[in-house]
């Protein structure tokens, strides 16, 4: 039939194959790697040199640029202060919210249950932008505008429909026989999700917990409709001296940006053995 | 299994967060954009569709809509075909696969905001591009983003970039349920990639393409912090997105009614394309 049925033919076609995907996979991290690594340069002062031929790099490189952007930059260690807890406490706060409601969700069998968990999903889905305007207007009657508190509580709310995606799918697969022991042995609830349903989801709180983190690191629209200069995220902080300083230098901008990229790279680098195995909703079944 | 006390309990919390920052401002924006109200006037008059109707005449938001729907129509279909031929190709074990993965991540761990200030920098004045024309002996182009015609474009590249690797690390354990025979089988029958695209892989990774596609499509109709830093919606409003529109209108002008109105017809498209995705996968197995 094809050159695949001709004797060695099989070989040939595996070594093609692997030929192509290893091009494929090196121009992919090539486009990956370069626009970050060029940004890492430039933040220690090694700029393209582009008048002369070949094209080549200035290079006296100077660790000048973090000097400046950690000083000089008005209160960058308390905006990088400010992200890490308020990404910490709106992670708690999701997973928590979103940890009970999925599983009272897994747990419940009833008409309409499919149509709850893909609302959660479409919720998911929603632009911030859609309710962050009335949202300002509310956090302000309430008098948690500007505040740490309502910050995490509203940034809590916007990816707290996605988290429940997510672990539904990890708790509806968490066997219920395990549970119905313990509680013929009379174990309370909080006590059997305590010692049974936490221990079996870990891996997916861990993988969520990761996924809410980082998209909570990146948050801006939310910080920046809901504050004046209180609370003050890093995303919020890059614009502004974006916008407002004009005169910043692109190598001040990237000593920036690699200071903010470092805490969520470590995060998922030490954490990438359940991010692997992260799951976007229910496993299924052969079609 | 629950008694109905427990599962009020179990869902408090989502309630506590979900109520007061996500429905009650969507209703209070919706409602309100039927009206003249902002905060800082007493009363509202209620002026039916009238914000409605002013909205869609308004020619830069058509043209943020517009904008938006190009990018629908080209940048997602081509994250979910990069996504799905990444994950293709990264299906068979290799040394280095699990750093690769993680590499994916890169993109998406950098905050919309800091690719947008990273992408203006890249395009712009001896950058990426003007270090490979010197390459090519050519002079130093002014950046993409300043040129009516490809400012979209280079918008598009740079959301493509974002999310491209984050569909494929999102696709990629969907594709690895695929069980090799299947593969094997395809390849002895002779069926070409493309076929095999349609035939062995859609089957298995249907329900997770949808859901990956549809965050996208979510996160598409939101886009506005990269497009903030990289363009501010310029040059004129060629790369306007409704969203930016609508925070623009919110935070910089002033114009509450004609803000929550376009924020309110996103939420109109998300809703749209929500139901879309649930009468679609309704004919999928039980959840």
């Amino acid at each position: 039939m094809t050159a695949i049925h001709s004797p060695g033919g099989w070989r040939k076609y595996r070594r093609r194959l692997a030929a192509a995907r290893a091009a494929l996979l090196i121009l992919l991290v090539l486009v990956l790697i370069v626009p970050v690594a060029w940004t890492v340069l430039a933040s220690i002062d090694i700029k393209p040199e582009i008048a002369t031929w070949p094209p080549g790099w200035t290079s006296s490189p100077s660790t000048d640029n973090y000097r400046e952007v950690m000083t000089s930059v008005p209160g960058f260690p308390r905006v990088l202060m400010t992200s890490i807890s308020l990404s910490v406490v709106t992670t708690g706060l999701t997973i928590w919210a979103a940890f009970f409601a999925a599983y009272a969700l897994a747990r419940w069998r009833f008409r309409g249950r499919r149509i709850a968990v893909q609302s959660f999903l479409v919720l998911a889905s929603m632009p911030a932008m859609a309710y962050v305007i009335p949202l300002s207007d509310i956090t302000r009657r309430l008098a948690l505008r500007d505040t740490f508190g309502g910050v995490a509580l509203a940034a809590a709310a916007t990816y707290v429909p996605l988290a429940i995606y997510i672990l539904y799918g990890y708790l509806i697969r968490v066997p219920a026989a395990l549970e119905e022991m313990a509680r013929l042995e009379g174990a309370s609830l909080p006590r059997t999700l305590w010692s049974i349903i936490l221990p079996a989801a870990a891996p997916g709180l861990g993988a969520t917990a990761v996924l809410v983190f980082v998209l909570n690191w990146n948050l801006f629209l939310v910080p920046t409709a809901l504050t004046l200069n209180h609370v003050k995220t890093i995303p919020v902080a890059l614009s502004d001296f974006y916008t407002y300083e004009r005169e910043l230098e692109w190598s001040n901008a990237a000593a920036a940006l690699v200071v903010s990229l470092l805490p969520v790279t470590a995060i998922v680098v030490l954490a990438h053995r359940v991010l692997e195995r992260l799951s976007l909703g229910p496993t299924h079944e052969n079609p | 299994m629950h008694t109905h006390r427990q599962r009020i309990l179990l869902f408090l919390p989502l309630a506590a967060l979900l109520v007061p920052f996500l429905f009650w401002p969507a209703v209070f924006g919706l409602l309100s954009s039927f009206t003249t109200y902002a905060p800082a006037q007493a009363h509202g008059r209620f002026v039916g569709f009238y914000n409605y109707a002013t909205a869609l005449q308004n020619p830069d938001l058509r043209l943020a809509f517009r904008n938006v729907a190009v990018l629908l129509t080209t940048a997602v279909p081509a994250e979910l075909f990069i996504g799905a031929v990444v994950a293709y190709a990264l299906r068979e074990p290799f040394r280095g696969r699990g750093l690769l993965r993680v590499c994916l991540l890169m993109p998406w761990l950098l905050s919309p905001i800091a690719t947008g200030v990273m992408w203006h920098f890249l395009y712009g004045h001896a950058g990426m591009l003007d270090w490979n024309l010197a390459w090519l002996r050519l002079p130093p182009q002014p950046s993409p983003l300043g040129i009516p015609g490809r400012a979209l474009l280079a918008v598009g590249v740079t959301e493509i970039w974002r999310k491209a690797p984050l569909a494929g690390f999102l696709l990629l354990p969907g594709v690895l349920t695929v069980p090799t025979a299947h593969w094997e089988q395809a390849v002895l029958d002779g069926a070409s990639l493309a076929m095999q695209f349609r035939h062995v892989l859609l089957p298995w990774v249907r329900p997770l393409l949808l859901t990956v596609a549809l965050l996208l499509i979510g996160d598409t109709l939101g886009t506005f912090d990269s497009v903030l830093m990289m363009t501010g919606g310029g040059p004129g409003s060629e790369t306007l997105t409704p969203a930016l529109y609508s925070f623009q209108q919110a935070f910089k002008t002033y114009n509450w009614p004609f803000a929550v109105t376009s924020a309110w017809l996103i939420v109109g498209a998300t809703l749209l394309v929500g139901l879309g995705y649930v009468f679609v996968v309704r004919t999928e197995e039980e959840l």
